[in-house]
């Protein structure tokens, strides 16, 4: 499973930048840094095709994605801040991608129980958003974006918004999940502190291109 | 060194400017009401609740006011979603036109409607449901204003959904029907119930197309408001004013069960 | 989420459903049974025509025959019934005198003839043959038979009567008897009409100038003792119309009247000044409901109607404010039929405070005045023709005192009743309601009418339901509303 750019040209206004390239190897944790203002967020838009692709192409395990919608191309996205939908309780969170995929109840039972395990939200399923600290919404929306068993996991500043406990916390429930499911994952931070804890391998983001670094 | 420490301005004088402004126009409304009602006497209240006349025109109006309120709800919320969520050439001409019907004066909408449905287009519709001067023209003078203030109200409330839910949504699997109906809808339930009630009290108090496009027949196509009117062109002030406070009553009562049946106003 | 959106579905399509079939309009429906009276000499074209109706609606329509005259002989000493039909118009008109019959209804005309067998063979050539002696006559029997009559009546113009009624051979009580016995060969000649003659193969018609003088219109009438008007007019709107009943009436050898475009619920359009709602609206109604018919009301200054009308849109008929509104638009219609008229005079606060009796004092500093509109209104256009005829238009126009103008009355008396106005010049007939609220008074320095005429436009498909209801608007009840009003009774003045 892995996530290849091929001089990807992503927009947004004004801003753009071109000849992007970017290899994943399959199951590896990348962790993608750049100055604020760089792009980041609009490279994972891009990737999840919420924003049309400029040029080049995008390749995730070995199929072409470049013109696929975003439903059609298995990435769990977690954004900024989690977006949770919010009149959804925990529970209904984690199963909707499953009953969109019109899968049996039991089968949705059954996996939505094992995430929640793994990911510590047992406890929390009937609980709407708003009453959900910052580090239970991260995980939810990790749920959310895991259950139907995605080719990869974008990040997009996972940690941005956590005090320092919490971050080692979900710090620990990211490891167990790339571990655990060996789902490459593309994880944009700002913060080295990321990287050291995370990383297989780093990447640059900035106006001329895409750099590997040193993680 | 060391500097007094800071005290703000005394909030006394701004306070009672908001209750000023507010205190004023509550008081013009209520100056209003009284003056009606110095006009009339509750005799004149009973007969007018015991008229045939008056029973009927009560009913139509609430069934034509609820059924346009409902209709441009249905409107109401593909349109507001689509003028926020889609950008396109020509969309603020657009909003411009959908701002129309509230712009217009009501006896031109009127007017327009009567011309429309006598062109051959018109016509052919009259021919399967008859409109004209029929009780189906209130519903559609009603929903003509009424869809406007209704599209409003939604197109202010789609505004203030995050897009990133629907995004989210559209990765996880869903088309962008699923999205819209899965994720967004569930937000949106007190800006329709807000969008509902405006648009039914603008339908509510509609007239100036109903009395062109409908006629002001009694009985027939007559709703509360016609009746203030045709009771005015007989010179029964007491009469007219008998049933506009009844409207208000009816109105009040409406508007406060639901807005407090909803759980506020737009933007909790 | 689901559920509130099949929630408001289902409310809505409940509503719909009521907002929708609530209007229907004054059905008829189907299962009644009409009892017509009808003359012998029209049996042919109103069995077929009954015929016809009946299947297309499932009443029930059964025909009585005699002779016009002893019909209504009858139902004047038995009345009942729905509807009767007559071949000679005198004969309707004499029961309505009577007090037997309410709506009447032409359907057709036929006229008096000579009828011989095919070939004349006797060669008759005019009235004057019957009286040969080889000559055997028939004749109707002037007390029955409305052709009988006739025949009757011109021979004794023509000074031959006794001597016709000597020597005639027989006298039968309907036309069709004569007709056979003709047929038969039992007489040579005979006085009937010429729509009985066509009904029979080998008769022949021969004219003469005075019995053909003598054309009769067959006449309709409902009668006043019915219990089910509603369904006796749709039958005998059918009847009438021409594109039902008389075409069996032409089919048969009547020559029908212009009737009226057939529908089973006619709709009609009438516009009316607004000052007239108060008076016709129940009455309209009424008719509404009699008839079986839906009349849309449109009433509005007649300055703003007329300009609607000529824009295109005609309806069947204009009840106007005033003859000169009516004159704009006067191609269009028919002659109008002045119904009543109405004076101009000053609404006053109660208790005139600022003392105003004539029209001069409309011209005081601080006295506030509203008029109607000169364009929009009939009103307007009176008011302005009687300030300037008495002198004072320019001046009253130069003071600033007219504060409003006003499309119609009703507004400017409301406006008083509130008190922002001293004075107004309304119609008598917009000051029925003000009760205590202010005062009337009369304009002494000169007269201001409006005459009120009913028109009917010349390309309504429904001339003479049109007609029927300015009848109703000119009876009794309705003349007790107008004056109730203030309106004074003009009773069908053709305008000068």
């Amino acid at each position: 499973m892995s996530i290849l750019l091929d001089k990807v040209s992503i927009r947004a206004g004004d801003f753009g930048v071109d000849g992007l390239t970017m290899d994943i190897s399959t199951g590896s944790y990348a962790v993608l840094m750049g100055r604020t203002g760089c792009g980041k967020t609009t490279l994972i838009e891009t990737l999840c095709g919420l924003r049309p692709l400029a040029g080049g192409r995008i390749v995730l395990c070995g199929t072409d994605v470049s013109e696929l919608r975003p439903a059609d191309r298995g990435i769990g996205y977690v954004p900024q801040d989690g977006a949770l939908f919010p009149t959804m309780t925990v529970h209904d969170q984690i199963a909707f991608p499953l009953r969109i995929r019109k899968l049996a109840p039991d089968a949705i039972e059954s996996r939505v129980s094992e995430l929640s395990s793994l990911l510590g939200l047992s406890k929390l399923l009937d609980r709407l958003p708003a009453g959900l600290s910052g580090g239970e919404r991260q995980r939810t929306a990790l749920g959310r974006a895991l259950s139907f068993h995605p080719r990869v996991l974008l990040l997009d500043e996972p940690l941005s918004a956590l005090d320092d406990e919490t971050r080692e916390e979900v710090h620990g429930v990211l490891s167990d999940i790339n571990r655990h499911t060996s789902v490459t994952t593309l994880h944009i931070t700002h913060n080295r502190a990321d990287t050291e804890a995370l990383a297989d391998v780093v990447h640059i983001l900035s106006p001329s291109g895409i750099d590997p670094s040193d993680p | 060194m060391t500097t007094a420490p800071h005290r703000a301005r005394a909030d006394t004088a701004f306070l009672a400017a908001l209750f000023v402004f507010l205190g004023l126009y509550v008081a013009l409304i209520v100056a209003m009401l009284v003056a009606d009602a110095s006009f009339t006497s509750p005799a004149d209240l009973w007969e007018a609740i015991r008229s045939d006349e008056i029973q009927s025109a009560a009913v139509l109006s609430l069934v034509t006011a609820t059924l346009s309120a409902i209709l441009s709800v249905w409107f109401a919320v593909p349109i507001g979603y689509v003028m926020t969520r889609f950008s396109f050439r020509g969309r603020a001409l657009l909003d411009a036109v959908l701002d129309i019907p509230i712009v217009l004066p009501p006896m031109v909408i009127g007017l327009s409607l009567l011309i429309l449905f006598s062109t051959p287009i018109g016509r052919a519709i009259e021919s399967v449901v008859p409109i004209t001067y029929q009780k189906p023209s209130i519903v559609l003078a009603q929903f003509a204003v009424a869809c406007a203030f209704a599209v409003r109200t939604m197109i202010v409330t789609f505004q203030q959904i995050d897009v990133r839910h629907e995004h989210v949504a559209l990765t996880v699997g869903c088309s962008r029907g699923q999205a819209f109906r899965h994720v967004v809808l569930p937000q949106v339930r007190r800006g329709m119930l807000s969008a509902f009630l405006l648009a039914w009290a603008r339908a509510l108090g509609e007239f100036g197309p109903i009395l062109v496009f409908s006629g002001a027949m009694r009985m027939r196509t007559e709703v509360l408001p016609t009746t203030v009117f045709l009771e005015l062109s007989v010179g029964r002030i007491d009469a007219a004013v008998a049933v506009s406070l009844l409207m208000v009553a009816a109105a009040l009562i409406v508007l406060w069960i639901g807005r407090s049946f909803g759980l506020g106003r737009i933007g909790q | 989420m689901r559920s509130i959106a099949l929630g408001s579905v289902l409310l809505a399509a409940l509503l719909s459903w009521w907002v929708l079939r609530a209007d229907v309009g004054p059905a008829t429906g189907t299962g009644y049974t009409l009892t017509v009276h009808c003359a012998a000499g029209i049996k042919g074209p109103v069995t077929r025509a009954a015929k016809e109706y009946e299947q297309q609606f499932g009443n029930r329509v059964e025909l009585t025959f005699g002779g016009s005259g002893a019909l209504l002989s009858a139902l004047t000493v038995r009345n009942h019934g729905d509807i009767y039909i007559a071949g000679d118009d005198s004969y309707v008109s004499d029961a309505k005198q009577r007090g037997l019959v309410a709506e009447i209804l032409a359907l057709a005309s036929m006229r008096p003839v000579i009828a011989v067998r095919s070939g004349n063979p006797k060669n008759i050539t005019s009235y004057r043959d019957l009286l040969r002696l080889d000559v055997r006559t028939g004749l109707g029997n002037p007390e029955a038979a409305a052709v009988g009559k006739i025949a009757k009546r011109v021979a004794t113009d023509l000074g031959f009567w006794d001597q016709l009624r000597d020597k005639v051979t027989v006298m039968k009580p309907t036309v069709n008897d004569l007709g056979n016995d003709l047929q038969i060969g039992t007489i040579d000649a005979a006085v009937i009409w010429d729509a009985t003659v066509r009904q029979y193969e080998n008769l022949e018609i021969i004219e003469d100038p005075q019995l053909s003088r003598q054309a009769r219109n067959v006449t309709l009438g409902v009668l006043r003792c019915t219990t089910q008007p509603r369904p006796a007019l749709h039958f005998a709107r059918y009847l009438a119309a021409h594109d039902r009943g008389l075409l069996v009436f032409s089919a048969e050898g009547f020559t029908p009247i212009d009737g009226d475009e057939w529908a089973d619920v006619p709709q009609l359009e009438l516009m009316s000044g607004a000052m007239l709602r108060p008076a016709i609206d129940s009455t309209v109604t009424a008719f509404e409901q009699r008839e079986g018919v839906r009349v849309n009301r449109v009433y509005n200054g007649c300055g703003i109607l007329v300009s609607q009308m000529k824009t295109g849109s005609i309806p069947d008929a204009y009840f106007s404010c005033d003859q000169t509104f009516l004159d704009q638009v006067q191609d269009r219609f028919q002659d109008g039929v002045t119904v009543t008229a109405n004076d101009v005079v000053m609404l006053l606060r109660k208790g005139n405070p600022k003392n105003i009796a004539k029209l001069r004092d409309l011209l005081r500093p601080g006295v506030r005045v509203g008029l109607g509109h000169p364009e929009k209104s009939a009103l307007g256009a009176l008011t302005t023709g009687l300030l300037s005829r008495t002198g004072h238009l320019d001046n009253l126009k130069a003071s600033g005192n007219v504060v409003v103008e006003s499309a119609t009355g009703d507004l400017l008396v409301n406006q008083i009743t509130a008190g922002s106005l001293d004075v107004v010049l309304v119609y008598r007939s917009n000051t029925a309601h003000v009760g205590e609220r202010c005062e009337v008074a009369p304009i002494q320095e000169a007269t201001s009418q409006a005459r009120q005429p009913f028109a009917i436009a010349k390309d309504s498909a429904h001339p003479h339901l049109m007609r029927r209801l300015l009848d109703t608007l000119r009876g009794a009840d309705s003349r007790r509303r107008f004056e109730e009003l203030g309106f004074h009774w003009r009773d069908g003045e053709r305008p000068k």
